[in-house]
């Protein structure tokens, strides 16, 4: 059963880095075929799904093969009781939601691109969107997975039941290794019921320091907010938090929230159900809208408020067309435009990394213009552990043939 | 659990001694009262809560700081000696169970609680620090920390690290390993290095969601900063009777299904009621099976949630249903379902605790599974378990005294966890492999799981310095294939059982 090798076209490309040939195996038992006939010929191979995060890490160091995932299309075990669902990479994140909305189920992932992203690239990119206030990131949600390690070896880690200490926890290690490990071949995720009702409480016109003061303010009060976004543009900032959940409590705390707007000054408005679709079409707008600049910032929760505004200042000058988006209750946001001069951008990243490290925080470049790369490092400074990063991919890809060269450190 | 499964104890594999250079050595880091190698001090850690094993180590030492585990490793790695790291000693799956010879590492005196910074929502602390002072240092100021073993107030921070510890609540709130947000690890050469960060996504693999749960076997954890949380605003209980396990389970998965997520919820069958009720005095009517279950949240949610589980319980067949008058009654309840593994001592001379997985939807099906096992062998099984998540800990309950006894209670333990797999669920759901289910772990994983895990262990540890013999079925070495297991020849003449 030998996969067919197709000859590369130049839109196969990762980041201008071209290969000799593309893989579009249809099932998982193809797709190890593929990488054991990769392996016996040596060749360098990186793995793409959507393609929506391709941009994101170092370009490839060197490049032979690309296989494709989006063959691997399949949902194999879908027990809403359980509420797991058992899917190969290759399945689209939108498509994965309508399905699960018919049981009124939800994966607990809303990253951009919903449409292309597949599940295997949200795993590999740890792509995620505002619901990560409430129910976490991707680390918090795989419980299984299959892989295919370099070699062609097939393993599985975890398992389908959500409570599982059972061996080394090869899920997480997934998480945003951009399949330099070995390809995601399928995920098992655990799933949340769809909340029976949403409110969504929008204040227009905020300071950054005032969204901060909202975001303490919201905990002291008790009141558990399932996502708080703040969007930033050059005519200023508004936040929406949203409640999610059953009727009672979510008018109960919408209501709460109101009136801490009411005695902090801050004028708000009430946005129950659809009616808060506008923000937060808003919001995603301003995740996907086309870029040639986007940077993920990244501080700790309570001062996120402060180095985003610092951030944004420095870049801004850099930037046309500049947006934000911030969760201060993570500590994460992002920043994007277009980049009209290289040379500003450069000094201005340099800039906003030194202010965002003064509140212990980073930046990561997800997209940037070739000449951008050039003189910065995406992930910047390496993180003290990047020695066990290495010991971990020469473990499982001793040769270094899994997208080489785009994860910190040059792995 | 404080007081484990009350199996008759093991006597203690006796210690190999290790040299004088090595605790003249030791005791030059530490301060020579805190090396103990007399023989009463190496039986007291010869077990931990898994008392059906116990190995005398070669020499217990007991460092204050991270400096001091740095040079206690280096020394074990250049005397060749193994190292078990050990916390408070709760844990129930032979963990921190000593390899003859080796160097056990307890963190008892490591119990600082360094930082702690409420805006943010994280405090670091030390490994030896005992999970409900966390919560109990921060309670004051209206946080909490969520995983809450049932062990919670004698269990350690680092231990529940190695463990992935979780606990009623961790229906809703999840593991250990989704509330640490960094940690501090020495490695088998004594090298130092902090995985994650109290700041979210540092670029790289997620190295830290691979060390906890690692069970000791990647290195030796100093320092653990993890996530706090705003303690809900209300929190609704309440205890549900019905006539069987299976009403009882039906109940669970109708909450479920409704769209409610419970903070816990909890079963016990009539064996493990009839114990709790012998320990606590509760007054439990005698009854097939009960549920105690929490919500919590927002005020009006908290209200909602509860009256609608409530409905579904008196729909799905509830004979009663309880709810507490006051807090003091609401722990009382709870203490119930804490105390239920000791509480089985009352009605039996021993037992085995159990610890399977099984799809929630199977509780059913795998309880009248285990019933007919039961029967059939004549051996009485209370059960009490995390409903929510489908971890069942059946307690086999037998008489060491009775010759044969423990090892058909052993037997019948083993089958119980073979029933979950074939239900596609896990050998543990929060106890850990240790050395207890190591043999069981070829039955969950395939030699290519093993092999991809094994690899992913000697990334960290080379050496294979830190917990040899836990968590893998057999042993192998690091860089090279594991060779084709034959059998010793002392096996195959059935003098000796391979496990």
């Amino acid at each position: 059963m030998a996969v067919l090798a197709l000859p590369a076209t130049p839109a196969d490309a990762i980041l201008g880095v071209p290969p000799t040939r593309v893989f579009r195996p249809a099932s998982l038992d193809e797709a190890e075929e593929a990488v054991r006939e990769i392996a016996r010929d040596g060749l360098r191979l990186a793995f793409v799904g959507g393609g929506t995060e391709l941009d994101l890490g170092a370009p490839p160091s060197a490049l032979d093969a690309v296989l494709y995932t989006t063959g691997l299309g399949r949902v194999l075990e879908y027990a809403p009781l359980d509420q797991i669902v058992t899917v190969e990479a290759g399945v689209p994140l939108a498509a994965l939601q309508a399905r699960l909305r018919g049981e009124q189920q939800m994966l607990a992932l809303d990253p951009p691109w919903a449409e292309r992203a597949t599940v295997g690239g949200v795993v590999a990119t740890n792509a995620f969107g505002p619901r990560r206030t409430r129910y976490g990131a991707v680390r918090d949600l795989i419980i299984g997975v299959t892989l295919v390690r370099a070699d062609g070896t097939r393993a599985k880690g975890g398992g389908k039941v959500v409570k599982n200490v059972a061996g080394f926890d090869l899920p997480k290690l997934m998480v945003g290794s951009l399949g330099s490990l070995g390809l995601i071949g399928t995920v098992t995720f655990r799933l949340h019921p769809l909340a029976e009702t949403s409110s969504t409480v929008l204040f227009p016109q905020v300071t950054p320091v005032a969204a901060g003061r909202l975001v303490l303010e919201m905990y002291a009060a008790q009141l558990e907010a399932g996502a708080v976004a703040a969007l930033w543009t050059d005519r200023g900032v508004e936040v929406g938090c949203r409640f999610e959940g059953f009727e009672a409590g979510v008018r109960q705390q919408r209501d709460r929230l109101s009136s801490i707007a009411q005695k902090l000054q801050m004028p708000a408005e009430v946005l129950d159900g659809s009616s808060a679709d506008g923000f937060w079409r808003r919001h995603t707008a301003a995740r996907e809208a086309p870029a040639s600049l986007r940077a993920k910032i990244a501080s700790q929760p309570a001062e996120s408020p402060q180095a985003a505004a610092e951030a944004w200042a420095i870049l801004r000058e850099a930037l046309q067309a500049p947006r934000a988006v911030l969760y201060p209750t993570l500590g994460l946001g992002f920043v994007a435009g277009d980049v009209p001069e290289a040379g500003a951008l450069i000094l201005a990243i340099a800039r906003a990394r030194a202010a965002l490290a003064l509140h212990g925080g980073h930046l990561i470049l997800h997209a940037a213009p070739a000449q951008v790369r050039g003189q910065t490092d995406v992930w910047g400074p390496a993180p003290a552990a990047t020695f066990l990063f290495r010991r971990l991919k020469d473990a499982l890809d001793p040769e270094h043939r899994l997208a080489v060269g785009r994860l910190v450190g040059g792995l | 659990m404080s007081a484990p499964s009350a199996v008759s104890p093991a006597i203690p594999t006796p210690a190999r001694p290790v040299s004088a250079w090595v605790l003249a050595q030791l005791g030059s880091i530490v301060g020579p009262q805190h090396v103990l190698s007399d023989r009463g001090a190496l039986r007291t850690y010869a077990s931990d809560a898994l008392a059906t094993f116990a190995v005398e180590p070669g020499v217990v030492v007991l460092p204050a700081s991270t400096a001091e585990v740095a040079e206690v490793v280096k020394v074990a790695r250049s005397a060749g000696l193994p190292v078990v790291p050990r916390g408070s000693g709760t844990g129930l799956s032979g963990g921190a169970l000593p390899v003859p010879g080796c160097v056990l590492v307890g963190l008892s005196r490591m119990k600082r609680i360094l930082e702690v910074d409420l805006a943010n929502r994280w405090m670091r602390v030390e490994p030896g620090v005992i999970n409900l002072d966390v919560s109990k240092r921060i309670a004051p100021d209206g946080y909490y920390y969520a995983p809450d073993p049932s062990s919670q107030s004698v269990c350690s921070i680092g231990g529940n690290l190695a463990e992935n510890s979780g606990g009623a609540h961790c229906l809703k709130y999840g593991f250990t390993v989704n509330h640490v947000l960094a940690a501090r690890l020495v490695t088998y050469d004594g090298t130092v290095v902090d995985l994650g960060s109290a700041v979210p996504d540092t670029p790289g693999f997620d190295v830290l969601g691979v060390l906890v749960g690692s069970e000791g076997l990647v290195g030796i954890v100093t320092e653990v900063t993890l996530r706090i949380l705003r303690k809900p605003e209300a929190t609704r209980t309440f205890f549900a009777t019905f006539p069987s396990t299976t009403e009882a389970g039906h109940c669970v998965s109708e909450i479920i299904g409704s769209g409610i997520i419970p903070a816990a919820i909890e079963m016990m069958d009539r064996l493990a009621i009839e114990a709790a009720k012998a320990a606590t005095g509760l007054d439990w009517p005698d009854v097939g099976a009960a549920l105690l279950m929490d919500v919590d949240g927002p005020l009006a949610e908290a209200e909602h949630t509860s009256q609608k589980a409530v409905e579904l319980a008196r729909r799905t067949g509830a004979l009663e249903v309880r709810v507490p008058k006051d807090e003091d009654e609401r722990l009382l309840m709870w203490k119930g379902r804490k105390s239920a593994f000791a509480a089985v001592g009352r009605i039996s001379p021993n037992y085995l605790v159990q610890d399977g997985v099984i799809p929630r939807t199977a509780i059913a099906e795998v309880l009248a599974e285990i019933s007919r096992l039961s029967q059939k062998d004549g051996l009485r099984v209370a059960n009490v378990f995390h409903a929510g998540d489908g971890n069942l800990h059946p307690l086999v309950l037998f008489d060491a005294k009775r010759p044969g006894e423990e090892q058909r209670a052993e037997a019948l333990a083993g089958e119980i966890l073979r029933i979950c797999l074939r239900h596609g669920g896990s050998i543990t759901g929060e106890h850990g492999v240790g050395a207890d289910k190591a043999p069981y772990m070829g039955e969950m994983f395939s030699e290519a799981d093993l092999d991809t895990m094994a690899r992913v262990r000697c990334a960290f540890d080379p050496e294979q310095r830190f917990n040899p013999g836990k968590v893998f079925p057999t042993p192998r070495l690091c860089g090279d294939r594991p060779g084709i297991y034959s059998p010793h020849p002392a096996e195959l003449s059935g003098l000796a059982e391979r496990v």
